[in-house]
């Protein structure tokens, strides 16, 4: 099992789940993060730190979000590791209220 | 910089063929709560091979401590119940976690419930003076198997309350609940047994589980946990985490090998 990141972080990233993880399994793409599926050891410790609760448990994923449980495993490998917090992005506080904003991204 | 500390081992005990402890030297900047986990491990052919364990010592302690079980199937049990005192050992820089006493409101009696190595981060948590000045009451659960799986009996019984500095209050404020499941001993059966049938509470002299006074941490296996949960829950107890807290607190990252 792992956790995964979903719709909530695309194009805000906060990045508060990176300082708590204790084996830096989040990696960072342009638009949000993902986690990798083969380093994260299911502590959930980040979920209650993301401020838009994107991070849910693979089994607890929403129905409409099915699908980034496959983004998180396909993109991990190819994004490089973030380990400490950064600020969010700078349109975060726009974004964060929308849904389903992986549209228009190219991925 | 690394996400990792190599320390040395600088004690090893042996409480069965299935359960060790050992104490390592502690990097000065390595910072924790008490009741954290961090990732710890050994190099294996040159990459570091890592699981999460509770730190069993306190954070005024200089060093740190694990208990841990051992496998034989198990990638890195197998190897770390061999250690030897001055063996190099890998010890995260991120330890982190939610059996924290911060992520509980206030109340008057703690409960710790923890079986087999479960019961780690609670001898960290026994160990800090805060614990018992946010509590009145703080009554440690620890549920095995067998009598000889009772880690730690003698320092919560003798040492702890003959303690320089923690001994007055671990005196009047901590209770040790020991519990056996397959042996015959003074207090008998799964923890989940006692909650339900209400014998722990008999047996402790305290009143009934309650939201309004009692605050609970739970460490264990992934069974234990969900049954506990479940049970408290139906009470009116509401779960805590590091952003709200709440009337009990659940440690998820549990290392089966």
């Amino acid at each position: 099992m792992t956790h995964v990141v979903t719709d909530g972080c695309v194009r805000c990233k906060y990045t508060d789940c990176v300082d708590v993880c204790p084996v830096d399994c989040f990696r960072e793409g342009p638009e949000f993060l993902v986690i990798d599926p083969d380093e994260c050891i299911d502590c959930a410790v980040c979920v209650a730190e993301c401020p838009v609760d994107a991070i849910h448990a693979e089994e607890n994923v929403p129905e409409a979000m099915r699908g980034f449980v496959e983004l998180n495993a396909r993109l991990a490998p190819q994004w490089p590791a973030i380990t400490r917090r950064k600020a969010p992005l700078p349109d975060a506080e726009v974004w964060k209220a929308r849904a389903d904003k992986l549209a228009g991204l190219a991925l | 910089m690394s996400a990792f500390n190599e320390e040395r081992v600088l004690s090893v005990h042996h409480w069965t063929d299935r359960l060790f402890s050992f104490t390592t030297t502690r990097d000065t900047s390595l910072r924790f709560a008490n009741g954290h986990f961090t990732m710890i491990g050994l190099r294996v052919e040159g990459k570091p091979l890592l699981r999460a364990y509770s730190i069993a010592s306190a954070n005024h302690e200089e060093h740190l401590e694990f208990l841990s079980i051992k496998v034989d199937a198990g990638p890195l049990t197998s190897r770390l119940q061999h250690i030897q005192v001055g063996d190099p050992i890998i010890v995260g820089r991120k330890p982190t976690g939610t059996l924290v006493i911060d992520y509980l409101l206030p109340g008057k009696r703690l409960y710790l419930l923890g079986t087999g190595t479960g019961l780690a981060p609670f001898l960290s948590i026994v160990r800090d003076p805060a614990t018992y000045e946010k509590f009145e009451q703080v009554i440690l659960v620890h549920g095995v198997r067998t009598t000889d799986e009772l880690a730690y009996h003698d320092l919560l019984v003798e040492h702890l309350p003959a303690h320089e500095f923690l001994g007055e209050l671990v005196t009047s404020q901590l209770r040790y609940y020991p519990t056996v499941t397959r042996e015959s001993y003074r207090n008998m059966g799964r923890v989940t047994h006692l909650i339900e049938s209400g014998k722990l509470f008999s047996d402790l002299g305290v009143p009934p589980l309650s939201p309004e006074d009692d605050r609970a941490m739970l460490c264990g296996s992934p069974a234990m946990l969900r049954d506990i949960k479940k049970m408290l829950e139906v009470r009116g107890f509401k779960e805590g985490n590091t952003s709200t807290p709440g009337d009990f607190v659940i440690e998820r990252a549990f290392a089966e090998q």
